[in-house]
């Protein structure tokens, strides 16, 4: 049955007009949940606030078991889920860059967008800085191309790469989840408080 | 107030029920049942494509594709190699039956650039081809309706229509009249030789000139 735009359920011209609602949803959420706060954010780095890590968490968690229940009892199939290509160093240094500049600026792309929209001056220079960022990626694009286009390694998931059992994945990863969460507690009330 | 204290209580645990509903869902997942999942396309899907017009491509239409050049099929012949080497159709490939989910096959039938148009003598092996692909979901397959034998009694050697059949009949059979002398029918008229038209030399005319008579000398300065 599912996914519902492949198969057709709805037409593929609403594909947009969706993707601007969830967005428009999300950026809502972000903001009204404290995360357009690059206080909120880097909370995680230094250890008094793990709001991020357990709400992206939870969400993996949760939409990775449902869809595994909607593929068991048929309601989507999941081989014709889209599947992000990987290009290996492209996506290692690219982490990098992205997780350096998450701890320094307090920002990840889509809540500094949120802080944009809320006034935050530090978002303002970050979504500059974002730009900059662009334009000499663009300028040195020849030189970066062969890591750019290099080292693909095609849609592969972990399952398919190390032939893993799905559900095993899924039960195991809820579990370091749950500990996660523990250990985040638990950080917590041993690191000084911050009020912001 | 003890309403009020036990639901304080009861939600003082809230994280910890919530973190065990996840676990028990997860759990639940490896403890399903395994179900062996049906590969390829589904049943109505292989129906629909069955019993749909766009299966089959006939005789006409392929001598067509093939006299106007038509890059867009693949050809391939299902039969065993041995058939395929007597008789088989223009720039065909030929796949045995038994071979065709081969690896070295796989290009010429897995793509989506080209239609691919199996055949057989009938149609009959050439069908268990098309369900075979269809099966693992291959796209743009088609049989040539009749196979061979079709194809040699409507283009090769097309019936000639008689006098009480309608003037479309005539004009396919000399369509199919064309195509054939396109893959190398000849028919006698073809072979009639023109008597030649010899020119005979006109006779000769004679013109007589007539001499002009000399004059006398007369006088002179």
């Amino acid at each position: 049955m599912g996914p519902i735009i492949p198969n057709g359920l709805i037409p593929i011209e609403w594909d947009s007009i969706i993707a601007i609602f969830i967005g428009i949803c999300f950026g809502f959420v972000l903001e009204s949940s404290g995360f357009s706060s690059s206080r909120k954010l880097a909370g995680v780095f230094y250890g008094y606030d793990f709001a991020v890590l357990k709400v992206f968490f939870t969400a993996a968690v949760v939409s990775v078991i449902g869809i595994y229940y909607m593929d068991y009892l048929g309601y989507l199939d999941i081989r014709q889920l889209y599947v992000h290509p990987t290009f290996l160093w492209g996506a290692i240094i690219g982490g990098v860059i992205m997780g350096v500049g998450f701890v320094a600026g307090g920002f990840c792309p889509g809540t500094s967008l949120c802080a944009v929209a809320i006034g935050k001056l530090d978002a303002w220079v970050y979504v500059l800085g974002i730009m900059v960022g662009v334009l000499l990626f663009s300028e040195f694009f020849t030189f970066i191309e062969p890591i750019y286009d290099g080292y693909f390694l095609g849609n592969i998931t972990l399952m398919d790469s190390f032939d893993w059992n799905p559900y095993w994945v899924i039960f195991i990863f809820s579990i370091i989840a749950v500990v996660a969460f523990a250990l985040a507690d638990v950080v917590r009330k041993r690191v000084k408080k911050v009020f912001y | 107030m003890m309403v009020k204290k036990k639901l304080a209580r009861f939600l003082s645990f809230r994280y910890v029920l919530l973190a065990l509903i996840l676990l028990i869902l997860a759990g639940g997942l490896v403890m399903l049942p395994k179900v062996e999942k049906q590969e390829g396309i589904h049943a109505e899907q292989l129906l629909n494509k069955a019993i749909s017009t766009e299966r089959y491509v006939s005789t006409d239409e392929l001598s067509d594709k093939i006299i106007s050049q038509d890059p867009s099929f693949i050809l391939v012949d299902v039969r065993d190699p041995q058939s395929f080497n007597e008789y088989s159709l223009p720039n065909a490939v030929n796949i045995p039956l038994r071979n065709l989910l081969d690896e070295e096959y796989e290009a010429y039938i897995n793509q989506t650039q080209y239609d691919v148009i199996f055949y057989s003598n009938d149609n009959f092996y050439a069908d268990q081809a098309w369900v075979l692909g269809n099966r693992l979901g291959y796209q743009n397959l088609r049989v040539l309706k009749g196979g061979i034998n079709e194809w040699y009694n409507s283009i090769i050697n097309p019936t000639v229509p008689n006098e009480q059949l309608a003037a479309e009949d005539f004009e396919l059979y000399s369509t199919r009249k064309a195509a054939s002398m396109f893959f190398g029918v000849m028919y006698p008229e073809q072979n009639r030789v023109e008597e030649p038209v010899i020119e005979k030399p006109a006779a000769r005319k004679v013109v007589p000139v007539k001499k002009k008579k000399k004059r006398p000398v007369e006088g002179g300065c």
